[in-house]
């Protein structure tokens, strides 16, 4: 009667047991106690004996298959005896073919020596959930244990080899601090992109931060904080006041400075034969004004309450920069005063608001403003109103331009752009139109200023 | 506030307790006559009387046997072992009894002493009067074991120590009884179990024990000129140990140096240096963490070889220095 081999429980707890090798083959005689197989449990590699004398038939696992304790892996057959038909055909195809259960006697070449026979791989079960843990080919490791199966070191040798293909082995290769990764970790930087400043190339904390895109590493500037006190919180306020107050309107017209320069021209050889200063373009500017003014009551005036009062003076002031601000000292009654009075004014005011000793009454009672940016090289721009006037006069550069003559000819003429704010409260823009072409025409031909 | 040295600071302690509970009393070799091998005990027996401060013979499991059954009788006994050298001799007392009782008769008998000793090199005292012990203690459970490196620590920890219910292993250090500090004259308590941030500082921290943390700060001011600024965290018990206040430092600094006098291989900076690798503080940290700690030898006689068997200032200098720059 056909005995069956089984795989044996050796142990306490022991589940499954691994096929090392087979000592005897297919169709081979054995007798009772002989060694058949060996197999490898968790602890131990032991052989397993023939449970009968007879021929060893219906081998139905090979080297490196895991076999549940208890289960069927072969049969011993007395001559002539047929396998039991439980056995399945499937079981029978892991051997080569030569290894037909029925077969007679006949020599057949070992298993081993025919080429490999089994499709699974001859591995220890520490090696084999080694493998399994790393994603490891068992058929790709080369075993050199006993029998040639692959045992742990043989895993362990293919997982510390430097040529290790899988991406995460290759990440644990990095070499940084804990703080790195963490800091990589949460800022999301590639560590294998990192090149590392410690000892030995180690990437340590700073090599991350400095791996990471500058706006987010470098904290925003910090402003200077100037507070805003003094002449600063005066120019806020005041401004600030006047724009949201006054309604802006504003006009621009271009200023022929030909008749101007020649009339500064003759002015200044006056000036040079009598020993006084120097006409500056301003002076004449702010004497051309203060004309226009007088002709033009409404821009030299102010809102009060529910009344518009039309100012007895003029007194004009002018926009001087500071260092760290702006002030406005005025020419009083400038439309009375000659414009060598007013250039001789104008440059002490300039100078005591540099030196910062400007008296009250220098800067007080203005009626009119004029800012000129013109040295600045700006050619045009618009003021805010310096309230409580109702009118500005931003004055541009004078440059070189071509212009149509009266002629239609182009000629190139000294050309000054001029913009005039006002509050349309109590200046329409006709009205403001007026003022500035008259003042256009004053500049552009200074003897109207004796009209 | 009034200045006191370390061993007045002890004596102070000892004295107002004693005023304080009668249950506490003093034993130990030459503590009485003598006022102590390092002069802490002066003047007690005087004040006290012979029966509160007990000279005993060369008997150090005797003193370790009495102190455990004195307070196993609701005394509050302070021992007092010469050189924590000594204490080999009544290891057995104190690590197979004193440590056990407790826990054995499930709480109801209690071992409330303190046993003081002197440890550490630097006096000339050769190998069997110079060690540092306080590891082996660290490993019984059962036993505290106290570490103070300032007068005012050692005062409050030592009146904490005699009113805590187990029996503590107060370690001294011979150099520090010199050292003077600011000690209020009131009674008052540290309790075991808190660390102190000794110095503030953004680069490293340094944990240090005894010794090491006066050392460790003279460090930390040399290093502050080359703008290395050092945080110094003085665990002052080993048992229980205060771990939060470590680990906070360390996750502020990111690289922490370990420095204690006894030798490195199974010191107590092993037990930090995991306590810190296991914690949150791991992925703070950018540097090994390093321990600097005495040289695995007997300390030796000779004044030069004594002075390099154990880390000195300069030696911590060096390592905070090589940490700080991200040289380890």
């Amino acid at each position: 009667m056909a005995v069956p081999v089984i795989m044996p429980k050796l142990e306490m707890v022991q589940e499954t047991a691994t096929v090392i090798e087979w000592l005897k083959q297919e169709g081979e005689h054995v007798e009772k106690g002989e060694p058949l197989l060996v197999i490898e449990t968790s602890k131990v590699t032991i052989e397993v004996e023939s449970p009968a004398s007879g021929i060893l038939a219906g081998v139905r696992v090979g080297p490196g298959q895991v076999v549940p304790v208890t289960e069927v892996i072969a049969y011993v057959l007395q001559p002539g005896e047929e396998l039991p038909e439980e056995v399945p055909p499937e079981a029978t195809a892991i051997l080569p073919p030569s290894a037909a259960p029925a077969a007679p006697p006949a020599p057949t070449p070992p298993a081993v020596s025919s080429g490999p026979p089994a499709p699974s791989v001859a591995a220890t079960p520490v090696a084999r959930r080694m493998a399994e843990a790393h994603g490891l080919d068992l058929s790709t490791i080369v075993g050199t244990g006993p029998r040639g199966e692959i045992t742990r070191a043989d895993v362990e040798a293919v997982l510390s080899a430097p040529s290790q293909p899988t991406a995460a082995s290759r990440s644990e290769k990095v070499r940084a601090t804990p703080a790195a990764r963490r800091i990589a970790r949460e800022r999301k930087v590639d560590l294998s992109a990192v090149t590392g400043s410690g000892p030995r190339g180690r990437i340590q904390a700073a090599d991350v931060l400095g791996a990471i895109p500058t706006p987010e590493a470098a904290p925003a500037p910090v402003a200077t904080v100037v507070p805003l006190t003094g002449m600063r919180r005066t120019i806020a306020e005041r401004m600030t006041t006047s724009y949201q107050t006054a309604p802006h309107i504003t006009f621009t017209v271009r200023v022929d400075m030909s008749g101007f320069q020649e009339a500064r021209k003759r002015l200044n050889a006056r000036a040079e034969a009598t020993g006084e200063a120097r006409i500056s373009a301003t002076a004449l500017i702010v004497k051309a004004v203060a004309w226009a003014l007088k002709h033009h009551p409404w821009l030299n005036s102010t809102l009060r309450d529910e009344e518009i009062h039309l100012l007895p003076e003029i007194n004009v002031g002018v926009a001087v920069a500071l260092k760290d601000g702006l002030i406005v000292p005025v020419v009083h009654q400038a439309d009375r005063k000659g414009v060598a009075k007013i250039a001789a004014e104008v440059r002490d005011l300039v100078v005591r608001a540099r030196e910062g000793r400007l008296t009250p009454a220098d800067i007080t009672g203005g009626t009119f403003t004029v800012s000129n940016l013109g040295p600045f090289g700006i050619e045009q721009f618009t003021a805010i109103i310096n309230p409580p006037q109702v009118a500005i006069l931003a004055v541009g550069a004078t440059q070189p331009e071509p212009v149509a003559d009266e002629g239609g000819q182009i000629v190139v003429r000294p050309m000054m752009r001029m913009t005039l704010s006002v509050d349309h409260r109590v200046v329409d823009g006709a009205t403001a139109a007026r003022f500035l072409t008259d003042l256009r025409d004053v500049l552009e031909a200074p003897a109207l200023l004796s009209w | 506030m009034r200045e006191l040295s370390y061993a007045e600071a002890i004596r102070e302690a000892l004295r107002q307790e004693m005023q304080r509970d009668e249950r506490v009393f003093i034993i130990g070799e030459d503590v009485g006559v003598y006022g102590g091998a390092f002069g802490v005990t002066l003047g007690l027996v005087e004040e006290f009387g012979e029966e509160r401060v007990i000279d005993t013979p060369i008997s150090e499991l005797g003193i370790a046997g009495a102190i455990t059954g004195a307070a196993l009788t609701g005394m509050r006994p302070v021992g007092e072992i010469m050189f924590m050298d000594f204490i080999t001799l009544a290891s057995e007392q104190l690590v197979n009894q004193a440590a056990k009782i407790r826990f054995m008769f499930g709480g109801k008998a209690k071992v409330p002493f303190v046993l003081r000793t002197p440890a550490g090199s630097g006096t000339g005292a050769a190998a069997q009067h110079s060690q540092s012990l306080e590891n082996w203690f660290v490993h019984i459970p059962g036993l505290k074991v106290v570490m103070p490196s300032t007068p005012y620590d050692v005062k409050g920890l030592l009146l904490a120590s005699i009113r805590d219910d187990n029996p503590i292993i107060f370690i001294e250090h011979k150099l520090l009884y010199k050292v003077k500090g600011a000690v209020p004259e009131e009674p008052y308590t540290i309790p075991l179990g808190t660390a102190e941030v000794k110095r503030e500082g953004r680069d490293l921290t340094i944990v240090a024990t005894s010794i090491m943390v006066k050392r460790s700060l003279e460090a930390a001011e040399q290093l502050a000129h080359e703008d290395i600024e050092v945080e110094v965290v003085d665990p002052r018990t080993l048992k229980p140990l205060d771990e939060e206040t470590i680990i906070r430092s360390v996750m502020k600094t990111g690289r922490v140096l370990i420095v204690h006098e006894a030798c490195k291989t199974g010191g107590y900076g092993g037990e930090l240096a995991a306590i810190i690798a296991g914690s949150e503080a791991f992925d703070y940290l950018d540097a090994p963490i390093v321990r600097l700690a005495g040289r695995d030898i007997p300390i030796p006689y000779n004044r030069d070889l004594e002075y390099h068997a154990v880390p000195q200032v300069e030696n911590i200098v060096e390592a905070a220095r090589q940490l700080a720059r991200g040289e380890v």
